[in-house]
């Protein structure tokens, strides 16, 4: 436990746990949506944030806040606009954040280590103000979540239905695009702008093999992430490698142990009833 | 006393009008089949009565109140055609999806005791008790339907809204749910209006009909509807109606 003695590892603690359990938090009402793309989208808006930010003097992660919460509403307006393609806005957004932020590195003097820092994440190098920024972010987010929890289960199921039902959608599915881009400015300082979608979407995709009720599978779904964040950094501690990428993959680790375990128990089912084993042709 | 009064309905999308001048009185209490051709507007008069969409002439009242009242209030319940395809797979429980009804109308102020109380309640009147800790992307479509009534239900409405509640179900499973709403309507006494291809149970288990065909309209009683009748009066109806059985 030697590594709990440096201030940056308890720095990193911090910041990976809150992001560990506000990340699923969203994720979940993401999957059910199916925006699991939406992390990607807002990542790259939000990389072109960090860039534009910089240029103009801004403190990155407050220019990446910025322009991701804008992101947020505009693909969220194009989702309302083209009802039978809601990817469509999400595409646009992509490529115009991925676009801005080219144009702005090119622009700015930053450093490449500064940017590869946002890309891959740089969560040993987290200093106060980002903790603080981050615990504020997520306090934020994990509120209005509370708050909306049975609204954003009940548009997830029917937006009609929801309407009909005195629910505001249209206000609430906005509320939910800004705290959404929030959230991935948050991840983005822990995993990075590439592997933020995957800490909101992947603990989600194992807890849900689990088949445990909504709120089950909620909780199950922030345990497998704090459990990701935990070892991905005690792991990248000691091997000296990149943390955001390891945290992710001991996420994707743990939903390919469920995946296979599931697997395993249906077969065993099967088995036990005497059904055969292979498909019908 | 009047449940729903639409006066001079016009939709269209775009440059295509579905009603044209529509108007219909319904009772409380009674229970309404709304009837009619592929395209001929079914689905857009409920959705119009529902509030979600909204006409571009004409008003809606819902026992004299108008939609946004009506809505705020709880008066109306309401179970979409094809919803299977969100709930297919979605992490929820049959409890937790008929809890989410109790954010309507005054429901929506009562306690977490209260809130479970009522999903008992609902559960039991759908007879979908004892499947309350499955999954609703597990059940079976008419399952799925049933737990979608008790969710319309939870928010004690006074007016049922359903669209096509028998799509996609089989034969068993449809007689279940007709009989459900029956005794809906009958027992609890809420006005029932719902969408049907069915014509032959529709008629058989409302005591309305209203029959549409892109702005033309039959109301009446269901035991005064009769196809030969309205062959001789309107071949173009039946022809329509004919190519949905």
């Amino acid at each position: 436990m030697e590594f709990l003695q440096y201030d940056f590892f308890q720095r990193a603690l911090v910041a990976g746990l809150i992001a560990a359990l506000v990340c699923p938090l969203i994720g979940i009402f993401v999957v059910v949506r199916r925006q699991s793309l939406i992390g990607d989208g807002l990542g790259h808006i939000a990389f072109a944030g960090v860039t534009g930010g910089y240029l103009i003097g801004w403190y990155p992660v407050v220019g990446a806040l910025v322009l991701t919460v804008v992101g947020a509403i505009g693909i969220e307006l194009m989702r309302r606009r083209h009802t039978q393609y809601t990817d469509m806005g999400l595409a646009i957004f992509f490529y115009a954040g991925i676009a801005m932020a080219i144009i702005f590195s090119t622009m700015t003097k930053m450093p490449s280590a500064g940017l590869l820092s946002f890309l891959f994440g740089s969560i040993m190098t987290v200093t106060t103000t980002d903790v603080t920024l981050i615990a504020i972010s997520g306090t934020m987010a994990a509120a209005v979540i509370y708050f909306l929890y049975n609204k954003l289960m009940l548009i997830a199921i029917d937006e009609d239905v929801a309407s009909v039902t005195g629910v505001n959608v249209s206000l609430i599915n906005m509320a939910f695009s800004v705290i959404t881009a929030v959230v991935v400015v948050v991840g983005m300082t822990v995993v990075g702008i590439l592997l933020v979608s995957a800490l909101m979407v992947v603990p989600v995709a194992a807890a849900y093999l689990l088949r445990l009720s909504f709120k089950g599978t909620l909780i199950a779904a922030a345990a497998i992430s704090v459990v990701s964040v935990l070892m991905g950094l005690i792991i990248s501690f000691y091997l000296d490698i990149a943390p955001g990428g390891t945290i992710v993959i001991m996420a994707v680790g743990i939903y390919a142990t469920l995946l296979i375990c599931r697997k395993v128990m249906e077969l065993k089912t099967k088995y036990s009833r005497g059904l055969p084993m292979t498909r019908h042709k | 006393m009047c449940m729903v009064n639409l006066s001079n309905i016009r939709f269209s999308y775009g440059d295509d009008v579905v009603l044209e001048n529509l108007s219909l009185a319904i009772d409380q209490g009674s229970f309404t089949a709304v009837i009619g051709p592929n395209g001929a507007g079914k689905s857009t008069v409920l959705k119009i009565i529902a509030g979600i969409l909204t006409p571009q002439a004409g008003t809606v009242t819902i026992r004299g109140k108008n939609l946004r009242e009506a809505r705020y209030d709880g008066l109306i319940g309401y179970v979409p055609q094809n919803y299977g395809k969100n709930i297919s797979g979605f992490p929820a429980t049959v409890e937790e999806v008929v809890k989410l009804g109790t954010l309507a109308g005054l429901n929506r102020k009562c306690s977490k005791s209260a809130a479970c109380h009522i999903v008992d309640h609902m559960l039991q009147l759908v007879g979908c008790k004892e499947i309350r800790k499955k999954r609703i992307g597990e059940l079976s479509g008419g399952q799925q339907q049933r737990v979608m009534v008790a969710r319309a239900l939870a928010g004690n409405p006074e007016l049922l809204l359903l669209d096509e509640p028998t799509s996609g179900v089989d034969y068993e499973a449809s007689a279940k749910i007709y009989e459900l709403l029956g005794q809906l309507n009958c027992n609890l006494g809420v006005t029932v209006i719902m969408v049907s291809h069915d014509i032959e149970k529709a008629i058989k288990w409302s005591d309305k009909v209203v029959c549409i065909n892109r702005g033309l309209c039959f109301f009446g009683d269901s035991n005064d509807f009769n196809i030969t009748h309205l062959q001789s009066r309107h071949r173009w109806f039946y022809a329509g109606l004919q190519g949905e059985n």
